[in-house]
């Protein structure tokens, strides 16, 4: 009784914060942006995926090639074209590695959280005329979850990673060591741990009633195909997938997804078509002429929900997660300058460069009458990012001069600083920041405003 | 090349500062330029007011743009030296007051009268008239207030920038790029040349370069990487200018009022 009371308190608290992001989102506005009004990158939302590493959970560090490849993941300049002019990356549809599920360009996307690859916004050769999005699907996992794409189309998620960035968003031709370095990064994401599994994907101890009767269905062979249930194609043991496509009656032939974490990949099937798990139970039902009961379908569902759950889904974003991300990304110049490998300097510098100018518009200058108080701390955070900034912007000058000891003198500046000095006064701001979400939300009631009044 | 250049700039020992020509004469035709442009902001909000009276909406656009010319390009100044007139004018997010408070209804789908916020807004910059032709004006403050204003310019816009309901933050952008210009060869140009050719010639170049890629049929057609690089480079130039013009490093943040 206990364990379903905490069970339905995490789902209360997942409502709140997906109903927090909702408040928090704002969109893109105008005419004359290069995404269409109206399109949403949820790029505001204050509480954001958790992201592990399967190096920090075995003891150990990311290596130089994974932080190589989280600096290409979130570069823009990766997928090139329209992409990088809208300051979009992989990162953006991938928050932190798992999904988006707010993500919407009109014409685009047929509803928040899916995508057309095939579209002409971004790779005009592409256009196959029909609007036909997936689903942004989580990477959680990814080193389990082969062959890749929607449908399975890349055996190799190498080979998938560079149809992405050069066949949907026609981006230049990556290197071979961008592209070994984006595959470790997305190779080292991890599902969230649940505690509600145990070996070979059963359910522990915990687990309720419901969710036992709901396992020993998902096991039990289908009425009228005997030869198969559930768990053929989402096998417990092996991350509850099979590597293989199917035609499960929507529309086509798709790789089974994983259901590991899936309680916070909405929405499902290839298309994003559900939004609920009770959707997807119902849609096996009739299909597959399943003859299930309304209790054994909600016994499904809490099956499903025990599966799908994680440890703590999602973090505050603040001061210290995004300077340790900032930290992470600076980290590739380490072994990027004394190896004078210039492209990766100036990937580096761009990269970051733009993460700063982001987290400086955290902290609402003078001008925003929506914020009041710590005036003269969020200038002296808004100054010290503004010198980080620039100090990279030598970093990249002397690299691209063949300086690169004038390079590594301002990069041990930009370190010391972003380390000690930058940290202490951006924590001193940090409450008159957009990261309050009582700052946050008079911030952007202010904006709203604004919409409103020039929409009425 | 152009790194190069710039690349050697930074690692050279700052000269002593140069002390040919005082800076007095330069700020005040630098002020009387300030007074012109204060006074095409007044004017154009006066027009506006004007317009609005007269329900001529499309006048009263027209009105807003052209008074937004002249407060775009007095931008260098107006963070630093008068902080509390440059937020109630320029006050973003904000439908209540301010140009930006005229631009939501002005340019909404149903423009309103908004003849109180003109009147507000007159005010202000009648003040900032008054203010600008006597006040103390400093070469570090403007100098300052142009490296602000050439970062700012690199800022990402993908959202619609400043004035995404009317539909000009590209305007601001060259505006404020034209200020820059007029304070930098106004007040430093010539003092720069004296002591640094190369270097004078390189923030020239840069603000060029700036204004070239401001050149560009919409906003959507700026190259933003572009934009922002070419920004820090100025902002770099500028700092290294600063010693050489018997000047400190220019902050990045208006002082608190």
């Amino acid at each position: 009784m206990i364990q379903r009371f905490h069970k339905a308190g995490l789902i209360v608290a997942a409502t709140m914060v997906l109903s927090l992001r909702l408040a928090a989102s704002f969109p893109i506005y105008g005419h004359q942006t290069v995404l269409p009004a109206g399109s949403e990158l949820n790029e505001q939302a204050l509480d954001v995926p958790r992201e592990i590493f399967r190096s920090e959970s075995a003891g150990g560090r990311k290596s130089y090639l994974i932080n190589l490849g989280d600096l290409a993941f979130n570069s823009p300049s990766l997928l090139g074209g329209v992409a990088r002019q809208a300051g979009m990356s992989c990162g953006t549809c991938h928050v932190n590695g798992a999904s988006n599920p707010k993500f919407y360009i009109p014409h685009m996307s047929t509803r928040p959280g899916n995508f057309d690859t095939t579209g002409s916004l971004f790779n005009p050769k592409a256009d196959n005329g029909i609007l036909d999005p997936v689903r942004i699907p989580s990477l959680r996992g990814a080193h389990l979850l082969g062959p890749y794409g929607i449908d399975g189309r890349n055996a190799s998620l190498r080979d998938f990673a560079r149809t992405v960035i050069v066949e949907e968003f026609a981006g230049p031709e990556p290197s071979a060591a961008l592209l070994d370095a984006l595959v470790a990064y997305i190779q080292d994401i991890d599902f969230l741990r649940n505690l509600g599994l145990g070996p070979a994907g059963r359910l522990t101890a915990r687990a309720s009633d419901a969710e036992r009767r709901g396992e020993a269905l998902f096991v039990k062979p289908f009425p009228h195909n005997p030869t198969m249930s559930c768990a053929t194609c989402h096998v417990p043991s092996s991350a509850f997938v099979d590597h293989r496509q199917h035609d499960v009656g929507s529309g086509g032939m798709f790789k089974t997804p994983t259901l590991l974490n899936a309680d916070f990949n909405a929405p499902y099937f290839h298309d994003g078509r559900f939004d609920s798990y009770d959707q997807i139970v119902g849609h096996f039902d009739r299909v597959f002429d399943l003859g299930l009961s309304p209790e054994e379908q909600r016994d499904l569902v809490a099956y499903l929900t025990a599966v799908g759950d994680g440890e703590r889904p999602y973090e505050r974003d603040g001061v210290g997660a995004a300077l340790k991300e900032i930290s992470d990304l600076a980290s590739v110049l380490d072994t990027a300058i004394p190896a004078h490998d210039t492209d990766i300097i100036v990937l580096a510098v761009d990269t970051v460069d733009r993460e700063l100018r982001e987290l400086t518009e955290q902290f609402p200058d003078h001008k925003d009458p929506s914020v009041t108080g710590g005036q003269e701390e969020r200038r002296r955070a808004r100054g010290a990012l503004k010198d980080l900034v620039l100090r990279l912007s030598r970093i990249g000058l002397a690299a691209s001069a063949g300086q690169f000891d004038v390079a590594i003198v301002e990069y041990r500046n930009f370190r010391n600083l972003s380390l000690a000095a930058v940290p202490n006064l951006l924590r001193a701001a940090q409450r008159w920041s957009l990261f309050n979400p009582t700052v946050r939300d008079a911030h952007y009631a202010a904006l709203a405003q604004m919409l409103q009044t020039a929409n009425k | 090349m152009r790194l190069t250049t710039l690349c050697i700039m930074l690692a050279a020992v700052a000269v002593p500062a140069v002390h040919a020509e005082p800076f007095d004469e330069a700020v005040e035709r630098y002020r009387l330029a300030m007074i012109e442009d204060v006074g095409q902001a007044l004017s154009g909000a006066r027009d506006l007011r004007d317009r609005l009276s007269k329900q001529d909406i499309a006048g009263a656009r027209n009105a807003w743009i052209d008074a937004r010319v002249g407060w775009e390009r007095s931008e260098v100044f107006t963070s630093g030296f008068v902080p509390e007139l440059d937020e109630a004018i320029d006050a973003w997010p904000d439908a209540a007051a301010g140009f930006h408070g005229i631009e939501a209804q002005l340019f909404g789908a149903d423009p309103a009268d908004g003849g109180d916020k003109a009147d507000a807004l007159i005010a202000q910059l009648a003040d900032l008239d008054a203010r600008v032709r006597t006040m103390k004006l400093t070469p570090q403050g403007l100098l300052e207030g142009v490296v602000r204003l050439a970062y700012e310019i690199g800022d990402s816009k993908v959202d619609g920038g400043e004035s995404r309901l009317s539909g000009t933050s590209l305007n601001d952008m060259r505006n404020n790029a034209d200020g820059i210009e007029l304070a930098y060869r106004t007040l430093f140009a010539p003092k720069l040349e004296v002591v640094d050719r190369a270097l004078a010639e390189r923030v020239q170049s840069e603000i060029g370069q700036l204004k070239a890629l401001l050149m560009v049929a919409d906003l959507k057609s700026v190259d933003a990487d572009n934009l922002r690089k070419t920004s820090e480079v100025l902002v770099v130039a500028l700092q290294a200018a600063a010693p050489k013009l018997g000047l400190g490093t220019p902050t990045l943040e208006a002082a608190s009022r």
